[in-house]
């Protein structure tokens, strides 16, 4: 009897001594916590959990990516509409978007804890964004019935799909979507809404411990900055209480490459990792505990950084088999992928730290590599140049380039 | 009690050493597994005694269909239509020797995309004719040409044969549809014959000198290209897809020769032959086995359950064969009528996926190098 109780505890400890990197040995999980299965929180039998905002800027961000694509309607004008959207403008297929007051350029590298007192790199950063619309459209969109080549925009062959490029083989869309999974998405999870300047501003500590409530809400504020961040991540997902039922299948951001990776052997556990954070991190909220939600806050930030980081040393090291193949054109698509991915470094966040992985000038750096083999950017790109890249964004992490590569 | 702890100990012990040792041998691994399997032979057999004499068939069946189809759009006459969807059938069950060989050449023309992605695009198709212009090099317009695209202009304009001659016959139409159809013919055979002269040319050389056992060498690469071909052009193209194994509902509308009616399950017999024939390294011309996958397993001695690997693909190709030849030459009317029928193909097909993908490729350590695209 007792040798068999022995095994639930061992696994217990081993979970605990095989956790990445052991600056919180023992997740106190507090005996006044109550751990729910699912992602399930109620005051007087009624739900407190909302992250409306959260779903609507992640459908926006769907829309605006898919607008890229429409080459007969879109215009520069209609796309930075969709992008910078005022409520009551007519930017969107659904009503609820267009009568919304969100907008997702006002969330673009808007984080509490990097851009607050950073407006200068964040207004670089919108700009950047506003830079890929300007391109496709002035660039892009006159080649649409072009065959690229080195130097000139236009379309490319991907197996049975069709890619269309700027002048140095990149795809605007795909830096768009991929740039604002991190911009937008993991920056206010990370670096906002799981921060302790958000999480504890103002007397949130004080009500959330006498259970004050936002004025006509059924939730405290602290409790509903936290489903913010989830929002973030799950906010479209089919279940909202049990994401991880369809993880990777519920929109074209966060949630879809957090799959992604966990489909990989080597970080099969990285999807419920984040989600048992949340999980826990928010019924600490509600016990009152926030030593244990600050350990939730940063096992998330860990995870959703490296989340990133693999995708991106994914996307290079598939771009690297196609030209080492000399399959140029066909890299194209991983490698604008992968742009995208070593953007989003930028809004990754070192646990136990205020720092990313990457600051802004190392991820220019990184990205002038990738486009810095010759004067046509993918086109010249050279095989060690992708490994090299791979290892320095790897170096910064616990896994190596061939764990991220893999597919199993 | 202290034994109790002891033992829980151990247990615990070797539980965090099972845990904890790093299970990553993922990862492309480029290392040269050193047999000493003749794989020079192998790629030399499969150059001169089966891609070059498959593509030489596939290019002259091609230019009688590019003659029919001229006599056809001189003369339109039932009877020339007739000789022309003759011709169109034999090119294209002529293709399905060559269509897993997505290297070289034909990987830089996209050659399997650009002879054969259906359901073809019916409307832009009548556009293009309407407008008379296109541009069959653009990748958006895969869709609009090949023998998919063949097949509509044949097969599904109108009910009877006279109504589709009478396209090419009508003042109104004429110019536009006998200048699409010859179009297509000859784009088929400019594609096909610039694919011919490069193996005749330089190629085979570059190909039969990639012996290497790594990632970039040859036999890494066609037999990729053969598995991916295998597993997504032929086992979801051909029956997956329509008989609805990726999606809510069957898909009828998405059968191989939709239009014809007739030859679907002709094809799909003809491409599975061609990849076992494949495998076993056997002659495009003769009876002849040379070197090939099946030696090469049999070389390393490839035992699955008891049984030698090889033996067990061929016999999953047997069945496959079987199953497939209790299909109606209809197959969007088997996938209404009777769908089990196109699904038992599908489990056959898969099996070898199975035995060809995770068992073969273990043995001969090569690395998958296609996966799942995203989908965006």
């Amino acid at each position: 009897m007792k040798k068999l109780f022995l095994l639930p505890l061992c696994a217990t400890m081993l979970f605990v001594s095989c956790n990445n990197d052991d600056d919180n040995d023992s997740v106190d999980n507090g005996a006044d916590i109550t751990n729910p299965t699912l992602y399930t929180f109620e005051r007087d039998g009624v739900s407190t959990v909302s992250f409306d905002g959260q779903t609507t800027r992640i459908l926006m961000a769907g829309e605006t990516t898919d607008a890229f694509k429409a080459f007969e309607t879109a215009t520069e004008a209609s796309i930075k509409a969709m992008f910078a959207h005022v409520e009551g403008a007519v930017d969107f297929s659904e009503d609820d978007l267009n009568s919304s007051d969100k907008s997702i350029e006002s969330k673009v590298a808007a984080s509490s804890d990097f851009f607050a007192a950073n407006t200068t790199e964040a207004a670089i950063i919108k700009g950047e964004f506003a830079g890929y619309i300007e391109g496709q459209i002035n660039e892009v969109f006159p080649n649409e019935n072009v065959l690229a080549a080195a130097g000139v925009a236009g379309q490319i062959a991907d197996g049975t799909s069709t890619r269309y490029v700027n002048a140095q083989g990149l795809e605007y869309n795909q830096m768009f979507a991929k740039s604002l999974l991190g911009a937008l998405m993991v920056d206010q999870i990370l670096n906002n809404y799981l921060s302790t300047s958000v999480l504890d501003a103002e007397s949130n500590r004080a009500n959330n411990d006498n259970d004050v409530l936002e004025e006509g809400k059924t939730y405290t504020s602290m409790e509903h900055k936290w489903d913010e961040a989830y929002g973030y991540i799950y906010g479209t997902s089919e279940n909202t209480e049990n994401p991880n039922l369809t993880i990777g299948e519920d929109d074209k951001f966060l949630n879809e490459y957090t799959g992604r990776v966990n489909d990989d052997t080597d970080f099969s556990t990285i999807a419920a990792d984040i989600f048992e954070a949340f999980k826990l991190g928010r019924a600490a909220i509600v016990a009152k505990d926030y030593d244990v939600r600050d350990e939730q806050a940063e096992i998330i930030r860990e995870n959703i950084s490296k989340v990133i980081a693999v995708r991106g040393i994914y996307y290079l090291q598939q771009a690297k088999t196609k030209i080492e193949n000399e399959e140029v054109t066909g890299s194209f698509h991983a490698l604008s992928e992968a742009y995208g991915f070593i953007y989003s470094l930028r809004f990754t966040r070192k646990p136990g730290t205020n720092d990313a992985y990457f600051i802004k000038t190392e991820v220019d750096g990184l990205l002038s590599q990738l486009t810095g083999d010759g004067e046509n950017g993918l086109w010249d790109l050279e095989a060690d140049t992708i490994e090299n890249i791979s290892e320095a964004i790897a170096a910064e992490f616990d896994f190596t380039v061939a764990q991220a590569a893999s597919i199993e | 009690m202290k034994r109790t702890k002891v033992w829980g100990f151990i247990i615990l012990l070797s539980l965090i050493v099972f845990a904890c040792s790093t299970s990553d041998n993922g990862g492309g691994t480029s290392e040269e597994s050193d047999d000493n399997f003749n794989r020079s032979a192998m790629l030399i057999n499969w150059a001169d005694n089966i891609i070059i004499p498959a593509y030489t068939a596939f290019n002259t069946d091609v230019s009688v269909m590019v003659q029919a189809s001229s006599v056809f759009t001189e003369t339109p006459s039932e009877e020339n239509l007739e000789n022309l969807r003759s011709a169109w059938k034999d090119a294209y069950v002529s293709f399905q020797s060559v269509s897993m060989f997505e290297i070289g050449k034909a990987e830089e023309l996209n050659f399997r995309n650009r002879l054969n992605v259906y359901p073809t695009d019916v409307t832009s198709i009548e556009e293009n004719i309407s407008n008379n212009t296109y541009n069959f090099s653009l990748p958006s317009n895969i869709a609009i040409q090949g023998f998919p695209a063949i097949d509509y202009l044949i097969n599904g304009l109108a009910a009877t044969d006279a109504e589709i001659v009478a396209f090419y016959n009508s003042e109104s139409t004429a110019t536009g549809y006998n200048g699409y159809l010859n179009e297509l013919t000859n784009t088929v055979l400019e594609l096909s014959t610039t694919v011919l002269n490069d193996w005749q040319g330089s190629y085979r050389a570059t190909f039969v000198a990639g012996t290497s056992s790594s990632a970039t060498g040859s036999v890494d690469k066609l037999v990729n290209d053969f598995l991916f071909y295998y597993e997504k052009s032929l086992r979801a193209g051909k029956i997956g897809i329509p008989a609805g194994v990726f999606s809510v509902d069957p898909l009828p509308e998405k059968v191989e020769a939709l239009y014809s009616k007739e030859i679907g399950k002709e094809l799909l017999l003809a491409a599975i032959t061609a990849s076992q024939d494949f495998f076993n390294g056997k002659s495009f011309t003769t009876a002849s086995e040379g070197e090939s996958l099946k030696a090469y397993l049999d070389f390393l001695n490839t035992i699955k359950n008891g049984d030698d690997l090889s033996t067990l693909i061929n016999n999953q190709f047997e069945i496959s064969k079987t199953k497939a030849e209790e299909l109606g030459n209809d197959l969007a009317l088997q996938v209404t009528t009777d769908n089990s029928k196109m699904t038992e193909t599908y489990d056959e097909l898969q099996r070898n996926v199975i035995l060809l993908k995770v068992d073969m490729l273990q043995a001969l350590s090569i690395n998958v190098d296609f996966i799942d695209a995203d989908g965006d």
